[in-house]
């Protein structure tokens, strides 16, 4: 497992935009600096589909599975995570998943 | 960054309405009631030129109110009128829908009957003629949709109205300060509008106007700063009864009225001149990149409002992309007004809105034009 010891996983925070993810629950993890591709290539552990858009002028990623969808951009110190309601534990899991990176568990 | 939500509220301000605001609240509260930070009655000299600017006589037939919400709100529970005896349009929004829906007492099926509107959002009057029911009483019309930008015809509408015997009231939510509004030629009974879009102001700001044939039982009471002793109201006599109850929004009313004076100055037709030549740029832009759907493009006398869907992104992710990647500040989704999409096939995700004001630049629409050529490459 890789380290990401320099970014560091702060908070999550509800997103102040919950009307863009409609009928979804939708968080802001906050981190302690700007994603890197490094970090937005860990975050494939969460399973689900990967689109990543490099030739944008700040890179967009996207992963996404039936309930949950990680979407961000380079350079940005958080990136948003929508779940249905039902499946708000996934957000416990990312936040875990980046705890144990820190750590280079 | 670029700001292109203005039928969220606009942004920024004229300097007139920050400073109008700014010396509201921080002025002396005048006179030894219900003053606010003015040497002159703020509501008076608004009302006045609500009444030029939306073409009618009698300036003491506005009420203010918090926005366009609670003006719905008080309307439709005013008048007690149950759903079903009303006619409304697919564009409605939540502001309209959700009381029609909700109100004890006026939530009724089978509701109201809805018109459906075309893929550009345009109602066709005729087609509203003929859905009326034999028991409706109301024609509850949004002037310009805050998902397309198509204006309604509402002197057509009117005319119906008038016809039928039926109260006519129009939602000038995004149309108040950037369209022509006419009360008195239009036949409207009930207006509604919202301080923080095009009239420039700020949020918690807004107000209706209730017409000679209204009759609205108020629904809120409280202070009004006169006549301390009276304790019960005559609902029968219309001139015993007090809407504008509790301590109004005294800055939120000198900004206002700085700008619906700063409108009224340059001239809505100039306004509404602009921001249709900046409408036009970004259609035809759209119109032309592989890729986009505009919604709206032909519908004619466009507002200041249009949507639009690209097949690679969904409207949130482009909307995200948009804000996060370039800076440019766009809203995604329904818009609050659900029933449309249907009829301009948008359903189940929205779209991507983008408006403008008239402090929109050049540059501005440059910089979304640069930026959706890149996206979309």
């Amino acid at each position: 497992m890789v380290s990401f010891m320099s970014i560091r996983y702060l908070r999550t925070e509800e997103s102040r935009e919950r009307c863009a993810e409609s009928g979804w629950y939708a968080f802001d993890l906050i981190l302690s600096e700007g994603m890197d591709d490094d970090f937005i290539r860990s975050l494939r552990q969460v399973g689900g589909s990967f689109l990543y858009l490099p030739q944008l002028k700040q890179p967009f990623f996207k992963i996404e599975s039936d309930y949950y969808m990680l979407k961000g951009v380079r350079g940005n110190d958080f990136f948003r995570m929508a779940v249905h309601g039902e499946h708000t534990d996934e957000v416990r899991r990312v936040e875990q998943m980046l705890r144990q990176n820190e750590n280079g568990d | 960054m670029v700001y292109l939500n203005n039928a969220a509220t606009t942004w920024p301000k004229p300097d007139c309405v920050l400073k109008a605001l700014n010396d509201a609240a921080a002025g002396l509260p005048q006179g030894q009631f219900r003053g606010t930070g003015s040497s002159i009655d703020v509501f008076a000299e608004l009302k006045k030129e609500l009444a030029a600017l939306f073409h009618t006589s009698d300036p003491a037939r506005f009420v203010m109110t918090s926005g366009a919400t609670d003006s719905l709100n008080y309307l439709i529970r005013g008048l007690g009128i149950p759903a079903d005896e009303y006619c409304i349009t697919a564009t409605e929004h939540n502001s309209v829908l959700r009381p029609l829906y909700n109100i004890p007492g006026i939530a009724v099926d089978p509701g109201p009957v809805v018109v459906p509107c075309d893929r550009h959002g345009i109602v066709d009057p005729d087609l509203m003629e003929k859905s009326l029911r034999a028991g409706t009483k109301v024609i509850l019309l949004n002037h310009c949709s805050n998902v397309t930008g198509a204006v309604q015809n509402a002197k057509a509408v009117g005319e119906i109205a008038r016809r039928h015997g039926l109260i006519f009231l129009l939602d000038t939510s995004q149309s108040a300060g950037c369209l022509p509004v006419d009360i008195d030629g239009w036949g409207v009974d009930g207006l509604v509008f919202t301080g923080h879009k095009s009239l420039l102001g700020v949020q918690g700001t807004g107000g209706f106007y209730a017409g000679a044939r209204l009759h609205l039982a108020p629904v809120r009471f409280g202070g009004t700063g006169r006549n301390s002793r009276q304790i019960t109201y005559d609902f029968q006599d219309p001139a015993d009864i007090e809407y504008e109850t509790g301590t109004q929004n005294g800055p939120g009313a000198a900004a206002l009225l700085a700008g619906v004076r700063w409108i009224l100055e340059k001239s809505v037709e100039k306004i509404a001149g602009e921001e249709h030549a900046k409408m036009t740029a970004l259609i035809d832009f759209l119109e032309n990149l592989p890729g986009i759907t505009v919604f709206g493009a032909d519908a004619k006398n466009h507002g200041p409002v249009l949507s639009f869907r690209a097949d690679r992104f969904s409207p949130s992710d482009l909307s995200y992309i948009l804000q996060n990647s370039y800076g440019i500040v766009t809203r995604t989704g329904l818009h609050c007004a659900p029933l449309i999409h249907r009829f301009i096939g948008s359903d189940p995700g929205g779209t991507v809105r983008i408006s403008v004001s008239p402090f929109t630049t050049e540059e501005d629409i440059l910089s979304f034009e640069e930026a959706m050529r890149e996206i979309m490459s």
